[in-house]
């Protein structure tokens, strides 16, 4: 096939990385996880720098690991071009001479090498910073010259890593809409390692979550922000998940709590309820909500014009009010509250 | 003298010294200044135009720049891929091979020196068959100058050099292998670089040491003017015969003393 094809299984210290994915010409897919879950090592691996146990990475029909084959190609002659966490512009080089480092490298000469880099630091913007060395470029230049660098020697594969982390909020709308520009106009595979699900949304197409070593989910946008199916991508979306035993409306979950809802299943299921659903009041409400229980609230985040509810107890859960509803009820951290949630905005799907 | 126990606003407590030690202080920087006041105040400044072109310093002087040189150069290309070993290879017995590369820092000239002769001396376990087969002779010799002065020196450019290859952040150089550059390149244009400040300031240590040797060098070499008599040997016999070419020799030293020091104001000068 075009594209990549990997299966990567690699021990490091505590981290035990087994993953299989594929990636097709021209799509960018974003790789999201908590620390520590091998994302950044996958992306190692995938450049040659770090040696897989077991595992075969195919990269445009040519093989750049086989275990069984014992074939491992070494990184310089992978073509993989790779934009690391904090640039890490050579701090000896000038800008031009940076992004020229791969083309020469690659056997072009000298003034052509040099013509080339000029050419990628206009394309990114960067016209007159030829000469600079890396300690005058601000956080956003210094990231277009990495990421020029990385695209001047053509490379088969593009990976990044966490591209935008180290820039200021400001600079960092900038660049995401610039490196969207880059990444639609590269026509290999590319991967991008984020922390932030704005940013998967705005430069992917699709989202592979790793967590502990293991692909949890790989799917979709809209799919990872509906269906999330773990704690931690369901935490990082905004939804509430629980995973329970569904029988009929009914799901059971951990110690003996449940929840009931509109649509019936049957075994495992992934349940989901949007904070936006969670209905919060002081004394125990009436009514036909089908899901009531009592809780402490346990903490309180203001983001713009809403305010999360944490909310501890029984079936620990986050709601999202307005602030309004904060001062109605007197919320505080510490105080009672009882939360409601109907069972038509319980959504389920199978595990 | 309570000035050394107030407490002024925004002064630590670490910073004041118990009673007693400022005059221990001045004690000791009276110990090394003196010495030099007292060289500076000798000096003969009105004859150091004669003195340059007197045979027995300008011999001493040539030899200790020319050994003193390719011992750098020797250690230079010895000690940067020792260096590399010890910060970037496992081996077996890793803490025993180090602890005697650095050996001849603590270890006194004059044993290097009778380890020496006793390894490349005319009947040394290298010497003997290297004099029988290949007719080289080492000790005696500029060549033996230089290899005490290596022996001596080069431990200090492996240690200068390790320690800046692993402070150095390793990724430059996985970027420079991901651009396509394999590992000879890397090392050229991205690792060497990188470990310029420490290779330069290993290089300055280590030339000060071999062009200062005397201990191994008039063990393992003798001295002999013209052939073996480097600059600190030659002010050792001269203190003797003629005081002020003595003092010369010595004024030399000293400077260069100072301009090493001087290049490595970074590292020994900054107390910030």
């Amino acid at each position: 096939m075009s594209g990549l094809s990997a299966r990567v299984a690699v021990t490091l210290g505590d981290l035990d990385l087994d993953v299989a994915l594929e990636v097709a010409a021209g799509e960018v897919v974003a790789v999201l996880g908590p620390n520590g879950a091998g994302k950044t090592t996958l992306l190692r691996t995938l450049a040659g720098l770090v040696p897989l146990r077991a595992g075969r990475v195919e990269l445009e029909s040519q093989v750049l690991d086989d275990s069984e084959r014992g074939i491992r190609v070494a990184p310089e002659r992978r073509g993989v071009g790779m934009v690391f966490q904090d640039h890490l512009l050579f701090p000896h080089l000038s800008a031009a001479d940076n992004v020229a480092f791969g083309l020469r490298a690659g056997g072009v000469p000298a003034a052509a090498a040099r013509g080339l880099a000029t050419e990628w630091l206009a394309r990114v913007g960067l016209p007159d910073a030829a000469n600079a060395k890396p300690r005058a470029l601000s956080g956003g230049q210094a990231q277009r010259v990495a990421l020029a660098r990385a695209l001047a020697f053509e490379p088969n594969l593009l990976l990044l890593d966490e591209p935008l982390s180290a820039l200021d909020v400001a600079a960092r709308l900038t660049i995401r809409r610039e490196l969207r520009g880059h990444l639609d106009a590269f026509a290999g595979p590319c991967l991008v390692i984020t922390h932030d699900p704005v940013e998967a949304i705005a430069l992917a197409g699709r989202l592979v979550i790793i967590e502990a070593g293991r692909i949890v989910q790989d799917a979709t946008i809209n799919e990872v922000t509906q269906r999330p199916r773990s704690r931690w991508v369901a935490g990082l979306v905004g939804l509430n998940l629980y995973r329970g035993e569904a029988r009929g409306h009914t799901v059971n979950l951990p110690d003996d709590q449940r929840l009931i809802a509109a649509d019936a299943a049957d075994g495992p299921v992934f349940t989901v309820v949007h904070p936006r659903a969670v209905a919060l009041y002081r004394g125990r409400p009436d009514g036909s909500p089908r899901n009531v229980w009592a809780g402490v609230v346990r903490g309180l985040d203001v983001h713009g014009d809403h305010v999360r509810v944490h909310i501890d107890g029984a079936l620990p859960i986050v709601a999202e009010v307005t602030p309004a509803a904060v001062a109605a009820l007197d919320l505080g951290v510490g105080g009672d509250v009882h939360v409601s949630v109907k069972a038509s905005e319980v959504s389920l799907y199978p595990v | 003298m309570n000035v050394t126990t107030r407490l002024t606003p925004g002064t630590r407590r670490a910073e004041t010294m118990p009673l007693g030690m400022t005059p221990l202080a001045v004690v000791a920087l009276g110990l090394l200044i003196l010495p030099l006041v007292g060289l500076l105040a000798n000096t003969p400044w009105t004859r150091l135009g004669d003195l340059v072109t007197d045979q027995t310093v300008l011999a001493a002087l040539r030899l200790s720049l020319l050994t003193s040189l390719s011992a750098l150069a020797l250690a230079t290309v010895l000690g940067v891929p020792l260096a590399w070993l010890l910060a970037r290879r496992d081996f077996p017995a890793k803490p025993l091979v180090r602890a005697l590369c650095v050996l001849p820092m603590v270890l006194p000239p004059v044993v290097g020196g009778v380890a020496l002769l006793l390894a490349f001396g005319r009947r040394g376990l290298i010497g003997q068959p290297l004099h029988e087969l290949a007719g080289i002779t080492l000790p005696f010799s500029p060549a033996g100058v230089v290899l005490a002065e290596t022996f001596v020196a080069m431990p200090f450019l492996v240690v200068t050099v390790e320690a800046g290859l692993r402070a150095m952040d390793r990724r430059y150089e996985d970027v420079a292998a991901t651009l396509g550059a394999g590992r000879w390149l890397a090392f050229r244009r991205v690792t060497l670089p990188l470990l310029a400040p420490s290779l330069g300031a290993g290089m300055a240590l280590c030339w000060a040491r071999a062009l200062g040797e005397f201990g191994a060098t008039i063990t393992f070499a003798g001295n002999l003017t013209g052939r073996t008599q480097t600059m600190p040997l030659a002010v050792y016999l001269q203190l003797e015969r003629d005081l002020d070419s003595a003092i010369l020799l010595s004024l030399i030293l000293l400077a260069v003393s100072v301009v090493v020091l001087i290049t490595l104001r970074g590292r020994y000068l900054d107390t910030s």
